[in-house]
């Protein structure tokens, strides 16, 4: 039952945003609607799992570290994603990568795989089938041990903080 | 002197540009995909330029399920490239 | 026009012309760069940054207006959609036998799944 208001709440924020216009009517409306929605899907979310909001609270300060982490390495990828493209000749050493990662959890992997996806010259590929290995195509493989070495200690810190 | 508006669709008409050349010519199915995807983005940012220029917000709309469509698409194509079926 | 106005104004330019810059520069990956994997490195980074930035600038010139708000529901969307679409279309780019191109150095993926293969077999 806590689950569904916690679900209701976000699926009525969702819904103020797409319709466009944010006040207590819209908000309402997407409440009313959310269980009728929830109820065909429920295998997606996951109800047999304990689940507590006190928790949620408190990682908070880590979840806010996390996005101020992620919005900086997003822009330093850009830069060093355009930097490659505006090369008069292309010089790029490219090749696929398998990194060990700790998180353990759907969302900790899902979390750090777009991470990884939307930082500098990493792209995820694929997950080995014991989840402990993730495959990661990068723009500069000269040196993979730096590689992993970056994404264990840069990013994956902040998402085991933020998600486990 | 030209507007922001007409300098940004300039802008983005010549970024399909690159993508139509790599949908002709591009060598592998992947490729093809690929830039279909990224001109869904391109339109998308040109839709909403465009809403902001008209004052409208019906085409924000279409830049929302375009962009929805495109994905649905790309994760379909991929699904159906790796195991040969889309379901 | 106050100050605020004039500052809101310029800052929403400068976000229009970066982002316009950017999914230009993407696009402009996709002809350049060598092979799949590299092609798609350009497309979600920069474009969909690209994209975010013009999507902020709509934001910022009409504050939250219908248009606005949805603007920005458009830029999130892309921006969390982006990297799944990737992952997706690359892994299929892999199993269905689209090598990395030759500058590449080090390929520890294909050695795995072609060994899960034969096992089936």
């Amino acid at each position: 039952m806590k689950r569904y208001i916690f679900l209701a709440v976000i699926f009525g924020l969702i819904w103020c945003f797409v319709h466009g216009i944010i006040n207590i009517n819209n908000f309402i409306l997407g409440l009313i609607f959310a269980p009728f929605i929830i109820r065909p899907f429920k295998p997606l979310y996951h109800f047999e799992r304990d689940f507590s909001i006190s928790r949620g609270i408190k990682k908070l300060p880590a979840m806010a570290r996390y996005f101020y982490v992620l919005i900086k390495e997003i822009i330093i990828a850009n830069i060093v994603v355009a930097k490659i493209v505006l090369q008069p000749k292309i010089d790029i050493k490219p090749g696929i990568i398998a990194v060990p990662i700790r998180t353990k959890t759907d969302l900790g992997i899902t979390a750090i795989a777009n991470t990884i996806t939307l930082t500098p010259g990493t792209l995820t590929i694929d997950m080995s089938d014991d989840r402990s290995v993730l495959y990661v195509h990068a723009i500069d493989a000269s040196d993979p041990e730096a590689v992993a070495e970056s994404i264990r200690d840069d990013l994956e810190k902040y998402v085991l903080e933020a998600f486990e | 002197m030209i507007s922001m508006f007409t300098l940004a669709i300039i802008i983005m008409v010549l970024a399909i540009i690159p993508c139509i050349y790599r949908i002709i010519k591009g060598p592998t199915i992947p490729d093809r995909v690929i830039a279909l995807d990224a001109m869904t983005t391109v339109i998308v940012v040109m839709l909403g330029v465009y809403s902001f220029d008209q004052g409208s917000v019906f085409f924000m709309d279409v830049a929302l399920v375009l962009s929805i469509i495109a994905f649905v698409g790309t994760v379909t194509i991929a699904k159906y490239l790796d195991e040969g079926v889309v379901l | 026009m106050t100050l605020i106005e004039t500052a809101l104004d310029l800052l929403s330019n400068a976000f229009l012309l970066i982002g316009l810059f950017f999914v230009f520069l993407g696009m402009l990956g996709l002809v350049r760069l060598p092979d799949v994997y590299n092609r798609l490195h350009t497309t979600t980074k920069i474009g969909t940054l690209g994209a975010f930035g013009v999507m902020l600038s709509l934001l910022l010139k009409v504050g939250f207006s219908p248009i606005g708000v949805k603007a920005i529901t458009v830029g999130l969307f892309l921006l969390l959609t982006a990297p799944i679409a990737a992952h997706m279309i690359s892994r299929a780019a892999h199993r269905h036998g689209v090598g990395l191109c030759d500058e590449s150095v080090i390929d520890e993926y294909g050695k795995v799944y072609t060994r899960d293969r034969k096992e089936q077999e």
